[in-house]
């Protein structure tokens, strides 16, 4: 049985990866407390494989164990590098996640686990890429909304009237609704209404 | 302006250069168009360049030379790049005031480690950014030259330099060797005392260098001398003392605001214009010969066993001796 320990801080990813290869009978998965020491755990768990979000501040420890003198760990551990699978690698690298071998001798079967960890990570970017935007959108329309606001106050008119004013303005100008928007509330605010 | 170009960088005061120029609009002014990435540690700018993620780094010459080896990870071909900076790291113990007297009071520095090293309940923990780092090879020297023994007297751990802080705070650790700001963060923070600077260690020694991957610089035969160019611009606004404000300002931004949210005041201290401060960085990127520049890097890590005697063809092939 393979022993996979999954080092990642986004619970919920590691959480979703876990359920994924656990499915598979020959991996034992063991998931990694949050804030605790990926060495530590490398030491006590002794996995065959270690999949790490790149951005784990103590992923540079692991890097440095094959050849730290001191280290506490008799394993070396080295980045998995498929010298015929370039492109695995740069995949795993752009959804932010790398695989360490802890063994002397490389651990067979490490693909398929990769390309699920690949596959979630990219998941979980663009759920995080959609969440962002549609915070975006909302932020935006609130801005837009005071504006309006501050504007029909100004120059007691209504709201349709506010609105084709800003789009006017960016039309005229050559620039986005918010932009004027955010000019408009920044200019504005806390002048005095007539 | 059809060249893009993603240079990958840590959170540290000496990537000023290329924070300027990006800010300044200095690479538009020489036709190309570069994207500073701030990446969170020193593995992350290694394997940007392994795996296509990023065209070049801002980085010491150890790490390039052990990723252009294949020594973690594929081999690239790296060559040495522009220099931007000398000296400016700091090696700081644990303590305040009082520790920080009896350190100076003891003319003995061998003697001075082991009282400090006395009054924790460990053997002392310090922190260098990577293994494959100047600031290993640094505090290996340090360490020697007080006669103190690195692999059985310490224990040595890594994490990136931005994360210093908290865990120096947290009792992670004792101690570290770290670029600009942090050491000089720790000691206006009351958590670290300093030491020694890097430039009381090897005067004048290389610390940073822009290198851009050999693969990208073929693909884009004409950048190279305009990144160098605007990067060069940059560097001699860094060092001038009428910028001081500006470039401390810059640093201190927030990432969103295409700062590196470093932390102000132990910015102030460490800019080349800092009145008072004894290890300030220095910004120079006047070429010098391989062997003044990296000879001493190359000697260590030979003494290290991460390199061979005799070298690899590939070190020379690629122009680091």
């Amino acid at each position: 049985m393979m022993k996979v320990l999954l080092a990642d801080e986004n619970s919920h990813r590691a959480g979703a990866l876990a359920r994924l290869l656990e499915a598979d009978n020959s991996l034992d998965v063991i998931l990694l407390n949050p804030h605790a020491s990926l060495i530590d755990a490398v030491r006590c768990h002794a996995p065959d494989i270690v999949l790490v979000d790149i951005s784990r501040a103590d992923r540079d420890a692991l890097d440095s164990v094959r050849a730290l003198a001191a280290s506490p760990l008799e394993r070396p551990v080295a980045l998995f590098v498929d010298e015929d699978d370039e492109s695995l690698m740069e995949d795993a690298f752009a959804a932010g996640v790398c695989s360490y071998n802890v063994l002397d001798t490389p651990v067979k079967n490490v693909k398929p686990l990769l390309r699920s960890a690949i596959a979630l990570y990219h998941r979980f970017k663009k759920t995080n890429a959609e969440l962002l935007a549609a915070k975006k959108t909302l932020s935006e329309r609130e801005t837009i909304d005071r504006a309006k606001l501050l504007f029909m106050k100004h120059e007691r008119c209504k709201e349709e009237e506010a609105y084709r004013w800003f789009r006017k303005q960016a039309m005229q100008h050559s620039r986005k609704i918010i932009d004027i928007a955010s000019e408009y509330l920044s200019n504005n605010a806390g002048k005095p209404v007539e | 302006m059809s060249t893009s170009c993603r240079i990958g960088l840590l959170q540290l005061a000496d990537s000023a250069p290329v924070i300027v120029a990006h800010a300044l609009n200095l690479f538009s002014k020489y036709g190309v168009a570069v994207e500073p990435v701030i990446v969170p540690s020193w593995a992350n700018i290694a394997d940007g360049l392994v795996w296509n993620g990023l065209d070049g780094a801002i980085m010491f010459a150890p790490l390039a030379i052990m990723t252009a080896l294949g020594q973690r990870g594929r081999a690239i071909a790296l060559r040495p790049g522009l220099p931007l900076s000398r000296e400016g790291n700091k090696i700081v113990l644990r303590g305040q005031h009082t520790e920080q007297e009896q350190w100076h009071s003891e003319c003995d520095k061998h003697r001075a480690f082991q009282h400090w090293a006395a009054t924790l309940d460990r053997k002392p923990r310090l922190a260098v950014v990577h293994l494959y780092s100047t600031h290993y090879l640094i505090l290996t020297r340090f360490l020697k030259s007080i006669s103190i023994c690195r692999d059985t007297e310490t224990e040595i751990v890594i994490m990136p330099p931005a994360n210093m802080i908290e865990a120096l705070a947290a009792g992670e650790i004792d101690g570290f060797c770290a670029g600009p700001p942090w050491g000089a963060d720790a000691a206006l923070k009351h958590l670290a005392f300093p030491v020694a600077g890097s430039a009381s260690i090897v005067s004048g020694h290389l610390e940073k260098m822009l290198i851009l991957k050999e693969t990208w610089k073929a693909e884009n035969p004409d950048a190279t001398h305009r990144i160098y160019n605007a990067v060069c611009d940059a560097a001699k606004i860094c060092t001038a003392p009428e910028q001081t404000a500006y470039v401390t300002d810059l640093l201190s931004a927030p990432l969103t605001a295409y700062g590196l949210g470093l932390p102000a005041e132990a910015v102030a201290t460490v800019m080349p214009a800092a009145p008072t401060a004894p290890d300030t960085m220095i910004f120079d990127t006047a070429p010098r010969s391989a062997d003044s520049s990296f000879g001493w890097m190359i000697q260590d890590m030979q003494t290290e066993g991460w390199l061979t005697r005799p070298l690899p063809d590939a070190l020379s092939n690629l122009g680091w001796v």
